[in-house]
């Protein structure tokens, strides 16, 4: 029966190779346009660490300019923490299972190999606990051990693309790596690890992971700066990295992870107790407006989602929906013209239910090789996206559940499409079609 | 006129007519507001930065040897620079303009009410080459002088006893129009005031976005940083940019001590910095070229479908004395009367459409004269996509009446 209803379906559809035609590019179109720009929104909104994104918490400290406008939510409040409150809450008895303070820094990183030119480095400065906290893949050796957090030790953990490009993907645990006239052991490589978006560090969202990791310790040792957001609102009290350490300019990103709510609430009360500790001492002059977030709350207040994205993925939907009405609008005319043919069918024993069934198998087909070059043109459309924008590498590949979505919506299209011509030409009663013939 | 037999015939195919209407409806709303937004970044993307945009390079240096002298390399680098062919003016900067980030700083107008007087700018910092090195025009006092040039730490944050600003900024904190030879302050009851000595013309500062109240808020302090991180920014004669940049880049990388990051033309600078604004114009571009193809195919399809099915009807009407223009005619009423239809539902979704858009994602209203533009350009659309169709249907000869399919 299946194969018999194929048959039909392809016979009808060569009987009218220029409508069907218009139908397939039509859906094609559609489809390609929407999983464009849905599979970016997709990657871009997608959850970078499903089975921990709700243990682990940004947290918040109001510390500002107490002539700013009132805190009314987290997004008033700065994402990020000075280097006094980070080391207070690393080295106090915070509640929380495991703690992690952090910020970017560059290097310059000289190969081995005198012949080759040095290059610029990314590197993140935390804790050893940054490895566990957030289930990151060693390929060789560990973290650094915790006597490393807190000492000053020259070692680094290299990412996987970094020990490629150095080494040639080798285990280069235990030999050094040179940066500006420091040599530095490294204990561990990274495999692959690229969460999508960078959900620890509000600013960096879809780039590529850092180059290296280092403890914060050592970076502060050799005075190496943070690069990117550095906010300040008093003046900085002080010389030289000193002063700027000592300083309430925020620059540090701050995550703790905490097991039930239970845990949650004593985190909230243990911070709210340290800004009031540290008011007495001059600081924290706003009222008390402390927050912490997990992964996913986190992602939306700092907007990791680009609006434009957002404005792209809804016009591409009605888009769609134009190119599904223009396929009704060919089908509703297809039938028609099918009138006769469906009227001889009927009467030689044909039931309605028969007729339907064939009628919207045929559709589907429609609607599936629709789908099928509308992945294609999805496919054409990521390439465009990937040239257009700039960082967006990670953003545009077609995973299996773009591939079946996008099929799923084609056939549905198709369906929803064919329901009413396919059901108007089943309830068509064959004597009156059949007599003109 | 014929409107009685062409809606009567439109009564009898309802569905066809209403999905074509609800496309150009669609249409409408979507090529309105997409047209709306592409306008809206042309115009972001026009905003002149005031400098030189089209003769100016910029090289982003990092040291990384231990005991680098900053103060020397600064002085021998320029030198060298300014000794090139074709070089009209080189200075050390502090933030790249368009390169959205830099240094954002508060003048503080009256150091015993710090707390409400305050003018948020864009510093640039550049040495007394600047102005020329830009490009930007002096409107009102003097340059500073190469004796005025500081260096600045990481955490300085006490401003120099000069400064230049620029008009826009000139005008905020002094509204009076005499901010020439003023004093500012660097924090609340600072003892070190700056004087503004010099009034440029116009300098956006690094980071103008679409919401930034004032982009044209810059100022120019006569410091350079004592960081590693080394920025040099060029002007070149015109026509010379490219073998400047070139020169320059072998001479800077010829010191083995530091790193050339990059190296490039204010015009690319500018390109990358508005890329994300020139993806959305050639995406929506896009789309709404899909959009009018796909609409117009819709119409051309079911045209051309209902000429074959009403053949005969055609060719009894052209016996019974009908014109080839009358037949004409017919289609082009009927899809006239389609698209009016779909237009007047369409000038509702387009609204609807923009307040959507506008309330969560903050697009802005679009002006009253989009839609009825919008809806001319699709009027002639659907007569022009309807013509080949209904000019086949004139061609019907009235013989067909006769013969019995």
């Amino acid at each position: 029966m299946l194969s018999y209803y194929l048959k039909l379906a392809f016979k009808s559809m060569r009987r009218n190779p220029v409508l069907t035609g218009l139908m397939i590019v039509a859906l094609a179109l559609g489809i390609g346009a929407f999983m464009t720009t849905f599979t970016v929104y997709h990657l871009m909104s997608g959850n970078p660490i499903p089975h921990k994104s709700d243990v682990l918490y940004a947290i918040q400290l109001d510390n500002w300019d107490p002539n700013n406008p009132p805190t009314e939510s987290a997004a008033d409040v700065q994402a990020q923490l000075t280097y006094l409150d980070a080391q207070y809450l690393m080295r106090g008895d915070a509640p929380a299972d495991q703690q992690a303070a952090m910020y970017r820094i560059t290097v310059v990183i000289q190969p081995e190999d005198e012949a080759e030119a040095p290059f610029r480095g990314m590197v993140r400065t935390t804790y050893g606990t940054f490895f566990e906290m957030f289930d990151v893949p060693f390929l060789y050796g560990r973290p650094w051990n915790r006597d490393a957090d807190d000492a000053d030790r020259r070692v680094v953990v290299l990412s996987k693309a970094l020990n490629e490009r150095l080494f040639g993907g080798q285990d280069s645990v235990g030999r050094t790596l040179r940066m500006g006239d420091n040599l530095f052991e490294i204990v561990g490589v990274l495999d692959e690890w690229q969460p999508t978006p960078i959900f620890y560090d509000p600013h960096t969202r879809f780039s590529d992971v850092e180059d290296l990791f280092m403890p914060m310790n050592t970076a502060v040792d050799l005075t190496l700066q943070p690069v990117g957001m550095v906010n300040c609102w008093k003046p900085i009290d002080g010389d030289g990295l000193e002063g700027f350490l000592r300083s309430e300019c925020v620059w540090l990103q701050f995550w703790a992870e905490i097991h039930d709510a239970e845990q949650a609430r004593e985190y909230q009360d243990y911070l709210n107790s340290y800004t009031l500790e540290q008011r007495e001492l001059g600081r924290f002059p706003r009222p008390i407006n402390n927050f912490m977030n997990p992964v996913m709350e986190w992602m939306d207040i700092n907007n990791v989602v680009s609006t434009d994205n957002k404005v792209l993925v809804r016009l591409s939907a009605l888009f769609l929906l134009v190119c599904i009405l223009n396929t009704v609008g060919i089908l509703l005319a297809k039938f028609t013209g099918k009138s006769s043919e469906i009227a001889l069918r009927r009467a030689m024993g044909a039931d309605k239910k028969a007729v339907f069934v064939q009628n919207l198998f045929e559709v589907s087909t429609i609607g599936l090789v629709g789908g099928i070059v509308g992945i294609g043109m999805a496919w054409l459309g990521l390439r465009l996206v990937e040239s257009l924008y700039r960082g967006y590498q990670h953003l545009v590949h077609l995973d299996w559940a773009m591939l079946v979505t996008a099929i799923a919506v084609a056939v549905a299209a198709s369906i929803l499409a064919g329901l009413y011509p396919v059901w108007r030409t089943a309830r068509l009663a064959p004597a009156g079609y059949l007599k003109t013939q | 006129m014929e409107f009685g037999p062409i809606l009567s015939a439109l009564t009898r195919n309802k569905a066809g007519a209403l999905l074509i209407a609800l496309q150009i409806a669609i249409t409408l709303a979507i090529v309105t507001n997409a047209v709306y937004i592409i306008k809206q970044r042309a115009d972001l993307m026009a905003r002149p930065s005031g400098m030189d945009e089209t003769n100016t390079f910029f090289a982003l240096t990092v040291a990384f040897a231990e005991n680098f002298d900053v103060k020397q390399t600064w002085q021998q680098d320029l030198e060298q620079i300014r000794a090139l062919d074709g070089v009209v003016a080189a200075t050390s900067i502090a933030s790249i303009p368009l390169s959205g980030a830099g240094w954002g700083e508060d003048f503080y107008l009256d150091p015993k009410h710090p707390s409400n007087e305050t003018v948020g700018f864009g510093n640039f910092m550049t040495d007394e080459h600047g102005i020329d090195a830009l490009g930007i025009q002096l409107v009102a006092g003097r340059n500073f002088s190469a004796e005025e040039i500081t260096y600045r730490g990481i955490n300085d944050t006490v401003y120099p006893p000069v400064v230049l600003v620029s008009q826009a900024l000139a005008n905020s904190l002094f509204p009076d129009g005499d901010a020439l030879g003023q004093l500012v302050y660097d924090e609340p009851n600072s003892p070190h005031p700056t004087r503004i000595v010099g009034i440029y013309e116009k300098m956006q500062h690094a980071w103008p976005t679409v919401r930034s109240p004032d982009p044209d808020h810059s100022a120019i302090m006569p410091q350079r940083s004592l960081d590693k991180q080394m920025n040099f920014l060029v002007r070149a004669e015109p026509g010379m940019r490219d073998q400047v940049m070139a020169e320059a880049e072998v001479l800077l990388a010829a010191n083995h001590n530091r790193l050339v990051r990059i190296v490039r033309s204010m015009e690319e600078m500018k390109r990358r910095y508005y890329s994300r604004d020139i993806a959305m114009v050639k995406l929506l571009s896009g789309v709404i070229g899909l959009l009018i193809f796909i609409t117009a195919l819709g119409i051309v399809g079911l045209a051309w479908f209902s000429v074959n099915q009403r053949r005969k009807q055609i060719g009894t009407r052209r016996a019974l004395g009908a014109r080839k223009i009358d037949i004409l005619r017919y289609f082009m009423v009927e899809n006239w009367v389609i698209t009016t239809i779909g237009l007047i539902l369409g000038v509702a979704l387009s609204l609807v459409l923009n307040y959507l858009l506008d309330t969560h994602f903050q697009t802005g209203k679009i002006e009253w004269y989009y839609i009825p533009v919008g809806m001319v350009f699709l009027w002639l659309l659907g007569q022009l996509a309807v013509l080949a169709p209904a000019r086949r249907a004139a061609g019907i000869p009235p013989a067909l009446a006769t013969r019995s399919v």
